[in-house]
């Protein structure tokens, strides 16, 4: 379905990056504070549906050039691969590493935690979910 | 390498390979090897744990997830219980998956059919591993949402309209669950099993009461996996659900889904709800015993009365339901051990039976009995097939149901002898049921030839896994009868670590969690009470 509005399409161009931007934030920040992948995935998936609204179908695809089967596999893989990994090191399922280091030029230490890429993971699933939901049923609709 | 953490594996290996299965969508044949690879292995490491923890101290293996101590993060617990059940339904998933490589049409199976069992069993294995409530409700929903997507193939109007149902019960009944997971929280503070054993324990070993509304919770969740488990009278959802749906998914279904509704039942109230002799014992012990009689009654009535194949099966599949909750309503040691023998058989024969069925059908093109006929001449093999497992069905002494049922009615015998008479009753009534397949089938002459549309006679030799799979079931179920000996002493034990928690929770809180209750049995006044017969009457 697309709509073809004129402040649609010139608002987009600030709100696609504002919002892809947004939900890759939303995913980092989730370590600690409200947020984490199913979220930033569900905003991710909003832009991406949002600009397939204003600019159709063939620029999404443009902008997100892979099926979503493929991101959903990609994704639930990531989850599992970070969380059986500890199992190779003798640890218990879904332990996570964690520890710090120092980025040049800069005064905090940086976190991590390689939940991250569990949670990076969830939000591939989130937005293949979304996306290849939405597709389908416009398909329909058209 | 610590052996402990490996239990994860039945949980990873289906989830790995359902995973690869979105991705290899259209290698059909590649994901059917992979799929059955991974129910094998999943069967060999349950089968070669069991083994491995006869001679260990207390025969539970615990890992906790990420390494989160016990009642805070999720603990994931192997225990001779869910042991046994695992290798039960591996085994009988690899039966039924192998079977439906010839009655799943190739178009159906390159919609996501492979993922969809694997993420079923997903959904099973996390419910037997599982020690937390909460997470039991996530597994009955992966369990759920994989078995929706299935009983969905094909997407006929019929299912369609059963699918609805199905759906629709099954979300009122999750509901109920989320519910009462909710409120056991509030109540107690915790979701883990063997803390909930724990507090359970501590208040009454302490002769304190428990919170107020606990009865009433506990009869919440009983209505929640009744539900699951189809008992009376909850069962209405499943006769037609099971009609409809492909014949291979039917017979997977029949031996998984209403089983871990039982075990749910089996898992938490010997250890927690109606531990000891509590108020809530008082009332759930006269539930089961009648929901138990009625199940079991009822449900061979039922399948005496119908006249067609699968019709029968289905409703034959309550009617052993009943004899699970038989031996839960008793809620001894042995009793519990009886029930989970008689689960992990009526398991593997029930699905057999249903995969005969489907050969049947492919046979005759129809499961109406009275169109089908001379299938003995036609094929022997089928019928020794379908003869051995309707007869390990019906309890016939070498076979693996008698061994079930002995148990269970000779328990039952000394506490509620009515039970144990409407067990025998209906054991009569299946062997009827079973034989009017049988003589309609296989022994009457053949009926007059169905005609096929043109075209959908399948080609020679695709019947070939079909054959494979039911023979592997029939062999397992073989195997249970004649070596009902060693499983049985697993059995026991599982029986004794339900009736007595302290192993179980020493297990997933650390040996400190019981100091202060040391030596108080925690035994429940029914188990002291056979007990005390078995010393009696040696």
């Amino acid at each position: 379905m697309t709509i073809s509005s004129p402040v649609l399409r010139n608002s987009m161009r600030l709100i696609l990056p504002l919002t892809l931007l947004y939900a890759l934030f939303a995913m980092l920040k989730g370590h600690n504070e409200p947020g984490g992948g199913f979220i930033g995935g569900m905003i991710f998936a909003t832009a991406v549906c949002t600009y397939r609204m204003s600019h159709g179908y063939a620029a999404q695809l443009r902008l997100l050039p892979i099926h979503p089967r493929i991101l959903i596999f990609l994704g639930l893989g990531l989850a599992l691969g970070t969380s059986a990994v500890p199992l190779l090191l003798g640890h218990p399922f879904l332990r996570s590493a964690v520890g710090e280091f120092h980025l040049p030029f800069t005064h905090h230490p940086f976190h991590y935690a390689s939940a991250m890429a569990f949670d990076l993971g969830v939000m591939l699933v989130v937005v293949g979910v979304a996306v290849g939901m939405i597709t389908q049923l416009s398909e329909e609709l058209e | 390498m610590n052996l402990s953490n490996l239990i994860i594996l039945f949980i990873v290996i289906p989830m790995g390979t359902g995973v690869l299965g979105v991705l290899f969508k259209y290698q059909v044949g590649l994901m059917r090897v992979l799929g059955s690879l991974s129910l094998a292995s999943t069967a060999l490491l349950a089968v070669g744990l069991l083994i491995h923890l006869r001679s260990h101290e207390t025969g539970i293996l615990v890992t906790q997830m990420g390494a989160w101590p016990a009642p805070y993060g999720i603990s994931v617990v192997f225990d001779s219980l869910s042991g046994l059940l695992l290798a039960a339904s591996s085994l009988v998933a690899l039966g039924c998956y192998v079977h439906s490589f010839s009655t799943v049409s190739a178009a159906a199976q390159a919609r996501y059919f492979h993922p969809m069992v694997q993420l079923l069993m997903f959904g099973v294995n996390l419910a037997f591993l599982t020690g937390d409530l909460f997470n039991l409700f996530v597994s009955f929903e992966i369990m759920l949402m994989a078995s929706y997507c299935l009983l969905t193939f094909g997407g006929t109007r019929l299912q369609m309209t059963q699918a609805y149902k199905y759906v629709l019960l099954n979300l009122v009944g999750s509901t109920i669950f989320v519910i009462g997971a909710g409120l056991v929280y509030g109540m107690t503070g915790t979701l883990n099993f063997a803390d909930l054993a724990r507090f359970v324990a501590e208040r009454q070993a302490l002769g304190e009461d428990l919170p107020t509304g606990f009865t009433a919770l506990s009869i919440a969740l009983l209505l929640v996996f009744g539900l699951k488990g189809a008992i009376f009278p909850l069962w209405f959802w499943l006769p037609d659900t099971y009609y409809t749906a492909n014949v291979s998914i039917a017979g997977l279904f029949a031996g998984m889904l209403t089983k871990v509704g039982i075990y749910a039942i089996a898992r938490t109230f010997p250890m927690i709800f109606a531990h000891g002799g509590s108020e809530a014992t008082k009332v759930v012990m006269p539930i089961l015993a009648i929901s138990a009689a009625f199940t079991m009654f009822l449900g061979v009535l039922g399948a005496v009365s119908h006249h067609n194949i699968r019709r029968i099966l289905a409703v034959h599949v309550i009617s052993q339901v009943g004899y699970m909750v038989f031996g839960l309503a008793l809620m001894t040691q042995i009793a519990l051990a009886g029930c989970l023998f008689y689960m992990i058989q009526h398991m593997v024969v029930k699905s057999c039976l249903f995969l005969c069925c489907g050969i049947i059908e492919r046979h005759t093109g129809t499961d109406d009995l009275d169109r089908s006929g001379g299938l003995l001449r036609r094929d022997w093999y089928l019928a020794l097939v379908f003869f051995i497992a309707a007869m390990s069905l019906v309890g016939l002494p070498p076979l693996s149901g008698f061994f079930g049922k002995l148990v269970i009615i000779r328990e039952g015998w000394d506490t509620r002898w009515w039970l144990s008479i409407f067990g025998l009753l209906t054991g009569a009534l299946t062997l009827l049921s079973m034989l009017k397949i049988w003589s309609y089938c296989f022994w009457s002459p053949q009926a007059a030839a169905v005609e096929r549309p043109a075209g959908e006679s399948p080609p020679p030799g695709s019947m070939r896994p079909a054959y494979a799979g039911a023979t592997l079931l029939v062999l397992v179920a073989l195997f249970l009868g004649f070596g009902a000996q060693p499983v049985y002493e697993i059995a026991f034990r599982a029986g004794e670590q339900l009736a007595d928690p302290r192993d179980y929770i020493t297990a997933v809180l650390g040996p400190e969690s019981l100091d202060h209750l040391a030596g108080r049995d925690l035994r429940s006044p029914a188990e002291l009470a056979a007990a005390a017969r078995r010393e009696a009457t040696p």
